[in-house]
């Protein structure tokens, strides 16, 4: 076998196996972010990647080289990790996008692995998105490391020198400002020229709501205490509105609480159509438990999961257990606020 | 006819172990012990971004499906909170960035409304003729990798072929081919010279007449319609129960556009309609898809036509016409009130909706909350594939031009 290795790598016939491969660089249907728009463009007509021998393949087993478009997540590292290992020799992997170099814009979000921890990269491409022409010269540059056995950097730094006698620019310090105790109201009213509006909040009062405010044009905010929200909501179904447009969730360390939030709106009558309704609940944070409406409005079923990956909160009713959104090894309840990310270095300071 | 069956003891396969099913073992095992079968559906697959599709057949009939979504997701909410307001501005876009105009703008004007900012007229069609020519290049590529699920690759060509003369406009226009975070609190970051929204004029008349050479190949190629045509119906009752939106919305015939509902920018002084199908099928779909373009090509057409001349920055953020120089020193320090503000925006996949909670003191959002059109219609989605066949379910996700790195964010 080794021999047969070796005939292979270093024999007579080698020269043309690796002209061979350099002419046939399948990329496997790998398309892990937004980048991707600009790979589809990289290989239709407008750049036509396939004139210099690559052409997009969607089995791993018969292709050679992957593509890592952007970020690669917790989930999809994993996914990264079979593709490659399907994949016969010899293969390659050129990352595209900030994404893929070091997090570019979500460099501190939580669900954010670094291909290159993941598979052995033999180019980067940098950009957000790349170009077209940036992807079919990373391609090029693949090509030439196959023709010389060198990997070459495309990238070309210029020397810069300091200018003398110029006052250095001063670059602004940390520009932001985050309050120490925020005080959080959502249903805070303003005065808007809307008629209807008042009409249907005369209406909404004789539920059993805690407070109504019209906190915008076309906006009504409902508070309900936690255990009245479900006949609350029976009760809004049959005044017409019919599905949840967000579930939300805002927490709120410093009172110790959770609020619940459901917007919801109607498609079914038309003067509704405009109108966000904005249902809200408080829960306590060390047990935060409240109604699903999944059962009423189905559109809320899979935001409801979400928040529940994302807070903790349970919502009693809804049949889901376990992780929906995350994956099995992000941190736990990453929204709360007493989850941190990482902060950014001002150069100015 | 009659169903037979064997009484052979079934064990489902060992590596459904490894594989990190997010659905329970008992469901597994429920599901071998009923003579069916659960077959997944990706993450690696022809589609563009990616996700897993858990799917339970009898026979080759759909019984259920189970998304497992989250392979994209990139924890938008979270970073957002560490930002400041304007950084969030190419933050937000990246979801979708062949529908950033759109995206950009939802999030913008839930600042503005938090500020109580007046946009200029010129600034408000500017960022029309931005938002309908993303909306043009999403539909686009969504005919694209509908074609290549079909397996029909010059049409998957020809859009973007066409795709390039919109991302040609957006690069004149604002610099940048995809991502072009133009679109500012307050207005747009600089004016756009005459010689150009001419030269876009004319670029709707070259995508028009590539349009029917497309209608042609592929939106009226039999083969396609008997692929699309009555596959993955949602009735009108049942795409508002799951809270569809958008095109597909509109697709099972509901009258519901956030720019007629509730107008924003320029859409309530340019003459446009709804398109409505009744079918609410994969070709519906489609075909509401590639109306809307035509509607998007006229709505542009007008804009530039009409087109106030004047400032394109408020003066509530600063003084000259041009923030070029000095944003920073305008935007960086930018507060909002107290409360919480929540904007519906159309993109092209349907409604976005941002909301923003501020404590009113500090510079970055305390709370933001983005709920894109892929997350709204997944439900649907799901319901749709519902007693078809597996070979009619890459037309379905086609057809809903699913694009999981926007559901996911």
């Amino acid at each position: 076998m080794d021999e047969f290795l070796n005939f292979i790598k270093s024999g007579k016939l080698a020269p043309l196996k690796s002209w061979g491969t350099k002419w046939s660089l399948w990329p496997v249907h790998l398309v892990t972010a937004c980048c991707g728009a600009e790979l589809a463009h990289a290989f239709a007509c407008g750049y036509d990647g396939e004139r210099i021998g690559a052409l997009n393949y969607g089995i791993a087993r018969q292709t050679n080289l992957i593509i890592v478009e952007g970020a690669i997540t917790r989930k999809m590292a994993r996914v990264l990790k079979i593709t490659w290992e399907q994949m016969p020799d010899p293969k390659f992997v050129i990352v595209m996008g900030a994404c893929g170099l070091n997090g570019g814009v979500f460099w501190n979000g939580y669900n954010l692995v670094r291909p290159s921890e993941v598979v052995p990269v033999d180019f980067f491409i940098p950009g957000c998105p790349p170009t077209p022409e940036a992807l079919l010269r990373g391609i090029r540059q693949l090509q030439k490391k196959l023709e010389t056995g060198e990997a070459e950097s495309s990238a070309y730094f210029y020397d810069l020198r300091l200018e003398k006698g110029k006052p250095p620019r001063r670059l602004p310090g940390v520009p932001k400002k985050i309050s120490a105790a925020p005080s959080i109201v959502v249903n805070r009213p303003r005065k808007v020229d809307w008629a209807f509006g008042g009409e249907l909040c005369e209406k909404l009062k004789v539920l059993r709501v805690e407070s109504v405010a019209i906190t915008g044009k076309n906006r009504i905010a409902l508070k309900v205490s936690a255990d009245k929200l479900r006949e609350v909501a029976i009760e809004l179904k049959k005044m017409g509105f019919d599905h949840v447009k967000s579930v939300n969730v805002v927490d709120v360390p410093g009172e110790n609480k959770f609020i619940v939030e459901y917007h919801i709106s109607s498609y079914s009558s038309k003067e509704l159509m405009p109108v966000i309704l904005n249902v809200f609940a408080e829960v306590p944070r060390n047990e935060a438990k409240i109604d699903s409406l999944s059962d009423l409005f189905p559109s809320a079923d899979y935001m409801e999961r979400e928040m529940q990956d994302f807070f903790g909160i349970s919502f009693k009713g809804n049949p889901w257990k376990g992780k929906f959104l995350l994956a099995p090894d992000t941190p736990e309840f990453p929204l709360r606020k007493e989850f941190k990310l990482q902060e950014e270095i001002y150069v100015g300071d | 006819m009659k169903e037979i069956a064997i009484d052979v003891p079934v064990e489902p396969p060992k590596e459904l172990e490894s594989l990190f099913l997010p659905i329970p073992k008992e469901y597994v095992e429920e599901v071998y012990r009923n003579d069916e079968f659960l077959i997944l559906v990706g993450p690696q697959h022809p589609g563009s971004g990616h996700m897993r599709l858990i799917v339970r057949v009898k026979g080759d009939v759909i019984q259920e499906v189970i998304p497992d979504p989250g392979y994209v997701h990139r924890a938008i909410e979270k970073i957002a909170e560490t930002r400041l307001y304007v950084q969030n501005i190419p933050l937000v876009e990246r979801p979708a960035i062949m529908d950033s105009a759109n995206l950009n703008l939802g999030y913008v004007r839930a600042i503005e409304d938090g500020m109580d900012l007046e946009v200029p007229e010129r600034a408000k069609y500017l960022r029309t003729i931005l938002a309908e020519l993303c909306r043009i290049g999403t539909h686009l590529y969504d005919a694209a990798i509908l074609s290549v699920f079909l397996g029909h690759t010059t049409g998957f060509m020809y859009p973007f072929g066409i795709r390039e003369l919109i991302c040609e406009s957006l690069v004149k226009m604002t610099g940048a081919r995809f991502t072009s975070s133009f679109i500012i609190p307050g207005g747009v970051r600089r004016d756009v010279s005459k010689e150009i929204l001419d030269w876009i004029y004319s670029a709707t008349f070259a995508i028009e007449k590539r349009l029917r050479s497309f209608e042609r190949l592929f939106i009226k190629n039999p083969t396609v319609v008997a692929r699309l045509k009555d596959v993955g119906v949602l009735s009108k009752k049942e795409a508002i129960e799951f809270g569809v939106v958008g095109p597909f919305l509109r697709a099972s015939g509901v009258e519901y556009d956030v720019r007629k509902v509730e107008p924003y920018e320029a859409y309530d002084k340019v003459d446009w309609d709804i398109v409505v199908a009744d079918d609410g099928d994969s070709y519906s779909r489609f075909l509401v898809r590639v109306n809307e373009v035509a509607q998007s090509l006229k709505i542009i057409r007008q804009c530039i036509a009409e087109i106030p001349g004047g400032k394109v920055i408020s003066d509530q953020i600063c003084e000259g016409n041009d923030i070029r120089g000095e944003f920073f020193e305008k935007l960086a320090g930018i507060v909002l009130p107290a409360g919480e503000f929540t904007t519906l925006t159309e993109a092209a996949r349907g409604s976005v909706i941002y909301t923003i909670v501020s404590d009113g003191e500090s510079n970055v959002p305390y709370r933001l909350r983005v709920v894109t059109p892929g997350w709204l219609y997944l439900r649907g989605f799901m319901e749709s594939l519902k007693g078809e066949r597996l070979a009619d379910l890459q037309a379905i996700y086609g057809s809903f031009g699913y694009f999981p790195p926007e559901a996911d964010r």
